[in-house]
């Protein structure tokens, strides 16, 4: 994880959560890609497959307004735990929608990488500049 | 199952209640929903764990105050209801509420204020034509054009008659009409996420 060791540390690590919030919403979406999941289960696959640290009170607001807006879909299932859970998934605007967003977002990160490799290789060979 | 806990229960019932009070304005079966849907998020975090009363407040504290949890809904809830919405009223006080929220809430606030405001003087002037028929109207001067009433009227003539509150009337529901569509086209592009002011030390705790 960034940790901030000097004075730009604090603006380094307000770009990088602006960074991840701007991400949520199609992280959240992808994680429905597969599966059918309650919300603990979207915020455990964002945390094991992703470096999205989404806390509770942001997801299900979030998880409300796309139901809202007809991306997502819900069901109340009885579990064993002695209390029904609330299941999402991608309705069929919200697939379209997912898969729009995976696009971009790929076309964007690829151009992104090609641009930040000559950083990132002048960090490898130990900052040779001039 | 977990074996229940005095404090942690406690401790949700309370939270639960607080977010109950600050969810008001939300339809009933949407409230009950979230409430649902929070408890049953409390509970399974919890489930399994030990030291329950720990983990039922560092759940709690990742939710954020149950204020704070509650505020996250209803603006997410008012702006989707608003962004369809073609009420002047609850586009007004949503983008208000929008304008706490940043830069972009503002500026939409004040458009809104600046249109509808321009649509209620033209309507008031049409209203008032009849009453005051030589002094309401289209006013040009040497180097103006006004609206309404004039101060003085020395060196104005009156431009449209007869024809003064057809050409007002429709002028103003142009206005207002354009301006809804405006709100509700800033509304819908706002970026997703604007309305999540994820507090600070949340996200520091959520990292943990």
């Amino acid at each position: 994880m960034y940790m901030a060791t000097n004075s730009n540390g604090d603006r380094g690590q307000h770009w990088e959560a602006q960074l991840r919030k701007g991400c949520l919403e199609m992280a959240i979406l992808a994680s429905l890609w597969q599966s059918r999941l309650y919300g603990l289960e979207i915020l455990r696959a964002l945390a094991e497959n992703s470096h999205l640290d989404v806390a509770e009170g942001t997801l299900y607001p979030i998880l409300s307004r796309l139901k809202a807006e007809g991306l997502l879909q819900s069901e109340w299932v009885e579990a064993e735990a002695g209390h029904p859970r609330k299941y999402y998934w991608l309705t069929a605007p919200g697939r379209r929608r997912t898969r729009e967003m995976a696009g971009a977002w790929n076309e964007f990160a690829a151009k992104l990488a090609a641009l930040v490799q000559p950083v990132l290789v002048g960090k490898e060979l130990g900052g040779k500049q001039r | 199952m977990t074996t229940s806990t005095p404090i942690a229960d406690e401790r949700i019932e309370t939270y639960l209640r607080r977010l109950e009070a600050a969810l008001a304005g939300v339809p009933s079966a949407d409230k009950h929903a979230i409430l649902r849907e929070i408890r049953a998020h409390i509970l399974d975090s919890a489930a399994g764990t030990p030291g329950r009363d720990a983990v039922v407040a560092r759940v709690l504290r990742l939710l954020g105050t149950p204020e704070e949890l509650a505020r996250r809904y209803t603006t997410e809830c008012m702006l989707t209801r608003a962004s369809r919405s073609f009420s002047p009223w609850l586009l007004l006080r949503t983008c208000w509420r929008w304008a706490t929220l940043g830069m972009k809430g503002m500026l939409t606030f004040m458009l809104a204020l600046v249109g509808y405001g321009t649509a209620l003087a033209l309507t008031l002037a049409v209203f008032l034509k009849p009453f005051m028929p030589s002094r309401v109207g289209m006013w040009r001067g040497p180097r103006s054009l006004n609206i309404g009433v004039p101060a003085h009227a020395a060196g104005l003539h009156e431009v449209l008659g007869p024809w003064f509150v057809p050409v007002i009337a429709v002028a103003a529901f142009a206005v207002a009409i354009g301006t809804t569509q405006a709100l509700r086209w800033l509304i819908r592009s706002r970026s997703p996420n604007t309305s999540y002011q994820i507090p600070r030390t949340t996200l520091e705790s959520a990292q943990v």
